[in-house]
């Protein structure tokens, strides 16, 4: 056992447990300050995580824990993700009423489920760290206790999340049945013969089921919108981007670490998956007012495009999803603040009405951030979706008879793009060309938001404009994964 | 086929104590419907029997909040304990092997539940009064 | 001779397909989180009798995730359970179908 394999883990952990202390013994009118220090403290985090790179994959704690290029890359995501929510829970902070203190605490403690979730190599591992996560997440989305929105969200989503650990748990009983292990590595040396085993190729559906509800993607999709809109906006956005990321790195993991001669079988039925959440979640999110709930079902056409670079199984599709996630990250943290800041009673997409006029700073960001969700270049969205379908289509000339299939998918999330553009634009429609805003007074945009919110933006436009050292980065990271 | 026959006859005596409590809990009912003299409903009948005395109050007892928050604190603190027996079962062989890291994980694990505890404590989960 | 493994797969199964329909079936939450706990126990039962009857009953891995996926499970429910009050306290039901404010 090698604890400082575990040091990015522990640091968060500590933070954690250091804040609730000292939460313990702080007056009321200074938490505000816990909030900041929480971000610093993640921040020097993040710094550690560049003095880890390099040196080959370890795996450790018992052929549970890997610690690779994979698993560094969804750290610092996590972090980044980290950091700008917790600038965000600041922000919020008078409209959580109670808590303060615990909220930033469970924050961490979700934020260090999502980093265990980035390296597991074992179906424990994956399991204690997606339930160390969920669990967070049930307090986090209802923590405005005396909202009944926030309530409502809590309870659904803890119905539904519960039900799909119940899919994964009895999914993981299965695969140990069959191949007495729950290791990826021992499993995947086992590969062939398990494949034989239809109880194995169960078991491994019914972990994906579980994994599907995490990413938001079908058939377990419907919760997301719902859970979106009720929870606090700090925690909308961890859901949005950590949730996500967190159970793409598991998909990934357990499809291309630990059942690697499955996952090429199983391609159709991802890219299935795929289409029918593209279309989904962009057909409904086309009548939406709420811009919470609007980005709830723009979250669940994101999983769609995010899948299909899963399913193309190769590395520029996984490399793809990678680079995808690391711009929808910017994206959506920048959406978010804004939310954050102008949205205090009114999430109606109509309280954005002269936004333009009130903060240019706001409008300019949001609009941004639409643009990019949207796909247009040179934003970061753009690039992602590019480079998704590109992967798409490499499977579709490798596998000549089966092209087809490819190019159709890639159709299909083609138009659903195109969808996704008006109700994207409806959103910059309202902020900057709505007729007579009742609301016309300044807002001032406080320094605490100022700054990530620029951080976001200029990475937004980075990622779009000098996609190389991310890429490269995404493509080193996806070694660590078989095809 | 035949080996099927005999595991599941193995489960004979299971069903016929599952049809004799069935048997058992109905004809108790049907007995007593049967044999039982039929009197007229009255309001004074309908009420709970309380050693004759007439009943005070409403008829479920309202608990007191705090005892949702004493039987949650109990579920997760009496939950932990249930890593403490793996850990004692291979502490013998561990402990010959890396002594460091069977103690140290423990002792992280409790410093961590006694993080809890102090801020239930702190928080005044095990205060009465208020 | 105790019973053979297929026995408590098919035990397992059917638990798992009771809590199932409790948790989709129910409309209280609290009948809900019970069939999902269910399901979760079904599981559980499922990783006992593989790991007793598998090739390594010395190795704890069969144990150990029971033992985590016990504990979750408590955590859930003490989570569920405060949320479902709270809940009840705002809105004066546990019912799912009149938990609908939240619609687009």
């Amino acid at each position: 056992m090698n604890l400082s394999l575990l040091t990015l883990e522990l640091g968060v952990i500590g933070l954690a447990l250091a804040l609730l202390l000292i939460d313990l013994w702080t007056p009321p009118a200074l938490t505000g300050r816990l909030g900041l220090a929480a971000a610093i403290g993640l921040l020097l985090i993040l710094a550690l995580s560049w003095n880890m790179s390099g040196g080959p994959p370890v795996v450790g704690c018992g052929g549970m824990f890997a610690r690779d290029g994979l698993a560094l890359f969804f750290k610092r995501l996590f972090l980044a993700v980290g950091v700008l929510v917790v600038l965000m829970g600041v922000e919020y902070r008078e409209r959580l009423a109670l808590g303060f203190g615990e909220f930033n605490v469970i924050l961490l403690i979700a934020l260090a489920g999502m980093m265990f979730a980035a390296s597991a190599n074992d179906f424990v591992l994956l399991f204690v760290a997606m339930e160390l996560m969920s669990v967070s997440f049930y307090v986090l989305v209802s923590f405005q206790r005396s909202r009944l929105p926030s309530l409502e969200a809590g309870v659904k989503y803890l119905i539904l999340s519960a039900l799909a650990a119940a899919f994964l748990v009895f999914g993981i009983a299965l695969i140990f049945g069959v191949g007495n292990t729950t290791n990826f590595a021992a499993l995947n040396a086992e590969g062939v013969r398990l494949a034989q085993d239809k109880l194995y190729w169960l078991g491994l559906l019914m972990v994906l089921l579980g994994l599907a509800f995490k990413i938001a993607a079908f058939p377990l999709q419907m919760w997301a919108p719902d859970v979106y809109q009720g929870a606090p906006t700090p925690v909308t956005a961890l859901l949005a981007i950590g949730s996500k990321a967190a159970g793409f790195v598991l998909l990934l993991r357990v499809l291309f670490v630990a059942a690697p001669v499955l996952a090429a079988h199983w391609s159709k039925l991802l890219m299935l998956a795929s289409a029918v959440t593209i279309l989904y979640g962009n057909l409904c999110a086309i009548p939406q007012r709420n811009l919470k709930r609007l980005l709830g079902y723009s979250s669940i056409a994101n999983a769609g495009y995010l899948l299909l670079g899963v399913a193309a199984v190769n590395a520029s599709g996984a490399a793809a999803v990678l680079y995808y996630l690391a711009g929808y990250l910017f994206t959506l943290a920048a959406a978010f603040l804004v939310i954050c800041v102008v949205m205090r009673d009114n999430e109606d997409i109509g309280a954005l009405a002269g936004l333009s006029r009130r903060s240019p700073l706001l409008a300019g960001a949001l609009a941004l951030a639409m643009v990019s969700l949207a796909g247009v270049p040179p934003l970061a969205g753009f690039l992602g979706k590019f480079l998704l379908f590109r992967a798409l289509i490499e499977r579709g000339a490798a596998e000549s008879p089966e092209s087809f299939r490819s190019y159709w998918l890639a159709g299909v999330a083609v138009i659903g793009v195109v969808i996704s553009l008006y109700y994207y634009f409806a959103v910059i429609r309202v902020m900057y060309w709505a007729k007579d805003p009742p609301d016309l007074s300044p807002i001032i945009v406080p320094a605490r938001v100022q700054i990530p919110l620029a951080v976001c933006l200029v990475a937004m436009i980075y990622l779009g404009v000098m996609p190389g050292a991310v890429l490269a980065g995404a493509t080193e990271a996806v070694k660590a994964l078989k095809f | 086929m035949k080996v099927a026959d005999y595991q599941l006859s193995q489960y004979l005596p299971v069903l016929i104590l599952g049809i004799v409590a069935v048997a058992f809990a109905a004809g108790t009912l049907l007995l007593s419907v049967l044999v039982g003299k039929r009197g007229r409903d009255s309001r004074i009948k309908d009420t709970a029997y309380e050693c004759g005395m007439l009943p005070v109050g409403a008829g479920g007892t309202r608990l007191s909040v705090k005892f949702y928050l004493v039987a949650m604190l109990f579920i997760l603190f009496d939950i932990e304990v249930v890593f403490l027996y793996p850990w004692a079962v291979i502490f013998r062989s561990e402990a010959g092997r890396e002594p460091g890291v069977i103690l140290g994980s423990m002792i992280g694990f409790m410093l961590i539940l006694f993080i809890g505890y102090l801020y239930a404590l702190k928080k005044g989960a095990f205060d009465w009064k208020h | 001779m105790s019973a053979p493994l297929t026995h408590y797969l098919i035990l397992s199964a059917l638990l798992f397909c009771i809590g199932f329909a409790g948790a989709v079936g129910r409309r209280s939450a609290i009948l809900v989180l019970i069939g999902i706990e269910l399901m979760l126990n079904a599981a559980n039962l499922n990783f006992i009798a593989f790991w007793r009857y598998g090739p390594h009953p010395e190795a704890l891995t069969g144990v150990m995730f029971v033992l985590f996926s016990i504990a979750i499970a408590a955590a859930e429910a003490a989570v569920g359970l405060a949320l479902v009050i709270a809940t009840y306290r705002q809105r004066r039901t546990t019912r799912m179908d009149q938990l609908d404010t939240l619609k687009g």
